[in-house]
């Protein structure tokens, strides 16, 4: 007895969705259905109602946290992006050498909080940062904002996020032939130029798909900027967090966490808008469009 | 057309790839209007020319110049050159229009000219009804006329095509050869063709640059480089032929004699530059040999072998009394009998058909 490709193919696909379906989307769920609950003195209490989500919208410290988490993730996605752009152009188009896509990939060998001491080793008052510039004479006193700041999480979250973004250029950019780059240039336009009008347009979505998922966690990572931001360090992550590791609300952690996931797919819309407005990204008209 | 001018001049180019060297010793003037063909084996460095000359690679020493002007270190997007990839490079993004509008976009020109001159170009190439298809909407062939025209609409002055027809299968190729000389006879372009495909040389080409390991090996028309080969390589690599060691025993009035390494004596009309005992190899295409010949004709006998009809023509192969096979092209004629396999024949050649070239 033979089975068909269909059954094969669902047959494939079973763990998967299986798994999917008991570890997210259930779960998913029953965080939904939490955050239209309420709490009452470190009880959870089922209900339903929209304080949670009210309250939140309503709360100076959650648009705070919230516009500190969007503007670290976009910034850092950014910078992420365009050195991933650098680096996967090098690779896939200069040295075409998986050799040194491996040695990127190593750095993940380490782990995350190792990375975050590193990060405070060299730039703490009496880390490499500030000693090569004492012995420079560029400053005459250890300089003690490289730490907890926005600075030393950007550079933090792009050293930690970086290689992941450049393995989801690198195979965007593997799809586009060089080919079409020396096409554009034999045409007129600038390497830039064919960046622009060629590359990007091919490579949209797996170069938004890489600064959405970058900007993604990096906006829900809480540990990065707790540790070294200081002040500056509060995210919608942390606040999530303690809702439910210090207050024990959790319909309200729930709700925040849904209101974080609705602003993702609004500034993923809002980016996607932008990218067709500025011919970034093509649209293919539909046949009946043009038909003539 | 009295000395035409002089469009691309490439002098003592040479093309090294870290411990490799692509291009060397590389001499060659493109002239104004006329389909040149860089032709020879994969690796030979043809490609790597075409690439020198779009701007795509640069010189390890030598000079190109353009219309007159010394394009070292102009990139390709300012040299007056466009060029035809062999598999297209079209922009998928795109439709057929845009495709073609690209490189007119790109230099700022007003919409309605853009329009206009792409328009016109679509007419040429004969795809006036896909301007706004896909390019994964379209045929083969189809994608091969986009790339002509997304190319030859910026009014090149040299038109680089590397291997267009590579990508198409048969039919299609042949269909193409005969667009591609209505569309350079329409346009009066330079056109620079590389291929590795001695036909396709042979049918377009005004003349064949045959390339061999990095070196120009001969320069000439179609006809003469089939017909006067200059080495072993040219007269291998250009149609088929018939080739034997060979020692020199005379030379005189007449021509150079040359006895091949099983007996068999030739004479060819040629006479510099050989002098007696010196080792050649003897070349004869299987369409100069016949099994009919005149007064002055050469001759030897052998037994036919083996008969191969493809249609108007047959191949016979002839094993000659020194033991030697020899291929022999007939054009079959039915007022003429022709021998069978296993029947003693006598094959004729004539002296001006003989080519003797320098041992490798």
């Amino acid at each position: 007895m033979s089975l068909t490709r269909t059954r094969t193919g669902t047959l494939l696909a079973t763990p998967a969705i299986l798994y999917m379906l008991v570890f997210f989307i259930v779960p998913s769920l029953i965080l939904f259905a939490y955050s239209f609950w309420s709490s009452a003195s470190y009880r959870i209490v089922p209900d339903f109602q929209f304080n949670n989500y009210l309250g939140s919208l309503a709360s100076p410290v959650f648009w705070k946290v919230t516009f500190n988490a969007i503007r670290i993730g976009l910034f850092t996605a950014t910078v992420t992006l365009i050195l991933s752009i650098l680096v996967g152009y090098y690779l896939v188009y200069v040295s075409r050498s998986q050799t040194i896509l491996y040695l990127i990939l190593i750095t993940w060998f380490s782990s995350y909080l190792v990375r975050i001491y590193a990060w405070r080793t060299l730039l703490g008052t009496n880390g490499v940062l500030n000693t090569v510039l004492l012995q420079l004479g560029v400053i005459d006193h250890p300089v003690s904002a490289f730490l907890f700041s926005p600075f030393a999480v950007t550079i933090t979250l792009v050293h930690i996020y970086l290689p992941f973004c450049i393995l989801l250029v690198v195979s965007s950019l593997s799809e586009i032939k060089r080919d079409l780059i020396d096409a554009a240039r034999d045409l007129g336009t600038s390497l830039i130029g064919a960046f622009f009008k060629v590359i990007a347009p091919n490579a949209a979505n797996g170069l938004i798909g890489a600064f959405m998922l970058t900007f993604i966690l990096v906006a829900g990572d809480y540990v990065t900027p707790q540790m070294l931001g200081g002040s500056s360090g509060q995210t919608t992550g942390l606040l999530i967090a303690d809702q439910f590791r210090k207050t024990g609300n959790w319909p309200l952690g729930a709700a925040q966490a849904f209101l974080m996931f609705g602003i993702s797919i609004v500034l993923y819309a809002f980016i996607t808008a932008l990218g067709r407005a500025t011919g970034l990204i093509v649209k293919r008209r539909a046949k009946t469009e043009r038909e003539i | 057309m009295t000395n035409p001018k002089t469009i691309i001049d490439i002098r003592d180019g040479k093309k090294v790839f870290g411990s490799f060297t692509a291009l060397t010793d590389i001499n060659l003037s493109i002239r104004q209007g006329e389909i040149l063909t860089l032709l020879g084996p994969s690796g030979c460095g043809k490609t790597t020319l075409m690439r020198l000359i779009a701007g795509f690679e640069t010189l390890t020493s030598g000079t190109i110049s353009i219309d007159g002007n010394d394009c070292a270190g102009t990139p390709p997007e300012r040299r007056p050159v466009n060029m035809v990839f062999q598999r297209y490079a079209l922009f998928p993004h795109l439709d057929v229009f845009e495709n073609v509008a690209f490189g007119l976009k790109v230099k700022g020109l007003p919409r309605s000219e853009v329009k206009e001159r792409v328009n016109r170009m679509l007419n040429i190439v004969q795809l006036d009804n896909f301007a706004n298809r896909y390019i994964d909407e379209i045929s083969g062939g189809q994608s091969q006329r986009v790339a002509l025209a997304r190319a030859l609409v910026n009014g090149p002055k040299v038109l680089l095509l590397d291997e267009p027809l590579a990508a198409l299968d048969l039919k299609i190729r042949q269909h193409m050869l005969a667009e591609m000389k209505r569309i350079h006879a329409e346009t009066g372009a330079t056109f620079v063709y590389v291929t590795h495909d001695q036909d396709e040389a042979m049918i377009l080409s005004d003349r064949v640059v045959l390339m061999e390991k990095g070196r120009i090996v001969q320069i000439d028309r179609p006809e003469d480089m089939y017909a006067r080969p200059k080495s072993l390589f040219a007269a291998k690599f250009l149609g088929e032929t018939n080739l034997f060691d060979a020692t020199v025993s005379a030379v005189n009035g007449i021509g150079t004699t040359a006895v091949t390494t099983a007996g068999t004596p030739f004479l060819g009309a040629e006479t510099e530059d050989r002098h007696v005992s010196e080792r050649i190899i003897v070349s004869i295409r299987p369409e100069s040999l016949s099994f009919q010949g005149g007064e002055a004709a050469q001759s030897a006998e052998g037994t036919v072998e083996d008969v191969v009809f493809i249609g108007s023509r047959s191949f016979y192969t002839v094993r000659l009394d020194d033991q030697s096979p020899v291929r022999i092209q007939v054009q079959r004629n039915g007022h003429l009998a022709l021998p069978s396999v296993g029947d003693r024949t006598r094959i004729y050649w004539d002296s001006a058909n003989v080519i003797m070239l320098p041992h490798a």
